[in-house]
């Protein structure tokens, strides 16, 4: 026979933050920003194949850190999610923020009662047009859901690059030099990051439908080297 | 609709259809076809650098329902698609078809193959027509970016995909259409020679069907011209277009309405 000891709900929240919080600081961290005419999501991975950037409907992008399994299963939920909405009703009528409270949900749902807490963190970014503005949700392990006005870090050290990519102007700039500073945020002082270690995604109007555009490593060295 | 979740052994996987019959969204499967205008004549004629598209633009129930239906509609960047049979159904489909193809992009970050979208339409056709035969009938053309040539394929009401070497005509003026292909037919033409040609083959197709419109000089209303090569998908404009087929028009006027012993 078992025995089941009584663990105050205090440290059962802690324990499962905790745990959540080690496997995210496991993986590369990613920055999300708002340049002067798009949105370009940042990510520091080795792989060329497994993404942690993509598209998830004409004009919203998604960004995971963490376990890739747990936040690429949701990537797919995503798209899902947004493509059935937008056959039911119309393109128009698929709104980031409603999917960012979904996985708001559903990562509140797993800390809550899941055998263990998702050890994810998300980005939802939307590029504005005149129905909806320009956006960047961030939701975390345990379902919080921030709306970040210029641009968001996801990962273990979050906290760090922020501070860091905070430092460089608040108005939006130009694609070139918020990608540099998003990497200099990313390296810190100490090391530079090769591009084929970078995975860059952008959205921005280039006068079709889809705006989410995954730039190539030569695309990259071109605004990493623009003045 | 909240947020769809499957385990991996229940998982649709990168079909819209699958995920949106998991998920019980409405895909139609009723007929109703007979209530719907139809009606068409769209051909596809490959040539040296990809593949062209010419079709008209008329609906027709008992009356003209419509004079500007676009029937061929980009179903991506390097693929072609046009309907015939019941525009309610027609409509429907490009809409599945076009969405099908872009979320298969985005849940596995590669393009389907040319060969694999023009097998994909075959399950669909097939349930779309179980209840009334021949309800919707598709043409699908493309370019081909892992064999770089432009391929043509065309459907039976029972859903099945044959692969043309030459040309494929779908829609009620199929028989006129066909027989100035299959004249006027080369391998390897130009894309203006391959233009110029499908052009013909419908204003053959508008002159001896009543449900397929001509060209419209009164309302400036003209079919729709398309290419599709390396570059992708693309439409001519009205200005080619309309003296296209005013140079047909101009022709045949001379000799009083008979094409006079050539393709012209």
């Amino acid at each position: 026979m078992s025995n089941y000891f009584y663990v105050a709900p205090e440290q059962m929240m802690k324990d499962r933050a905790e745990f959540a919080q080690k496997g995210i600081a496991r993986g590369r961290s990613i920055v999300a920003a708002i340049y002067d005419v798009g949105v370009v999501l940042v990510a520091e991975n080795p792989s060329a194949s497994l993404y942690k950037v993509s598209e998830i409907y004409d004009r919203i992008a998604f960004a995971g850190v963490g376990k890739y399994n747990e936040f690429d299963r949701l990537r797919e939920a995503g798209i899902r999610w947004a493509d059935g909405t937008g056959f039911t009703y119309s393109r128009e009528d698929v709104d980031a923020r409603a999917l960012a409270n979904y996985y708001a949900q559903h990562l509140g749902d797993m800390f809550t009662e899941g055998q263990k807490p998702l050890e994810v963190e998300l980005l939802v970014a939307q590029l504005g047009n005149k129905l909806r503005p320009t956006k960047l949700y961030r939701v975390a392990y345990e379902g919080t859901i921030a709306d970040e006005p210029h641009f968001a870090v996801l990962g273990g050290d979050a906290e760090t690059i922020k501070a860091r990519f905070a430092q460089s102007e608040p108005e939006p700039l130009s694609l070139a030099l918020t990608l540099q500073n998003a990497v200099a945020a990313l390296a810190g002082p100490d090391r530079t990051i090769p591009t084929t270690d970078l995975e860059v995604g952008i959205l921005e109007d280039r006068g079709s439908r889809r705006t989410f555009k995954r730039l190539s490593d030569a695309e990259v060295d071109q605004l990493r080297s623009a003045q | 609709m909240g947020l769809p979740l499957f385990s991996a052994s229940t998982d649709p996987g990168p079909s819209f259809v699958h995920y949106a019959e998991a998920a019980g969204i409405s895909l139609s499967t009723t007929s109703g076809a007979e209530l719907s205008p139809h009606a068409t004549t769209v051909v596809a004629v490959k040539c040296a650098d990809g593949v062209v598209m010419v079709g008209d633009r008329q609906a027709t129930g008992g009356y003209i329902a419509s004079r500007d239906v676009r029937k061929i509609e980009a179903a991506d960047h390097y693929t072609g698609l046009a309907i015939s049979g019941s525009a309610a159904r027609g409509m429907e489909f490009l809409r599945i078809a076009q969405l099908s193809f872009e979320h298969y992009e985005k849940m596995s970050d590669a393009s389907l193959s040319l060969e694999g979208k023009a097998n994909y339409l075959s399950p669909l056709i097939q349930r779309n027509n179980l209840t009334t035969p021949l309800v919707v009938l598709p043409l699908l053309a493309g370019w081909d970016t892992s064999h770089l040539v432009g391929r043509v394929f065309e459907y039976d009401g029972a859903g099945g995909c044959y692969e043309r070497n030459d040309f494929a005509v779908i829609g009620s003026g199929t028989p006129f259409a066909e027989s100035a292909l299959r004249l006027g037919f080369r391998v390897d033409m130009t894309i203006e020679e391959a233009l110029q040609l499908a052009a013909l083959a419908i204003y053959e197709a508008g002159d001896n069907d009543p449900s397929t419109g001509g060209p419209d000089f009164v309302r400036n209303l003209f079919p729709m011209m398309v290419t599709i090569t390396a570059v992708g998908f693309q439409e001519l404009p009205q200005e080619y277009v309309a003296a296209t087929f005013r140079t047909i028009m101009e022709r045949r006027t001379q000799t009083g309405g008979v094409a006079g012993g050539s393709l012209r």
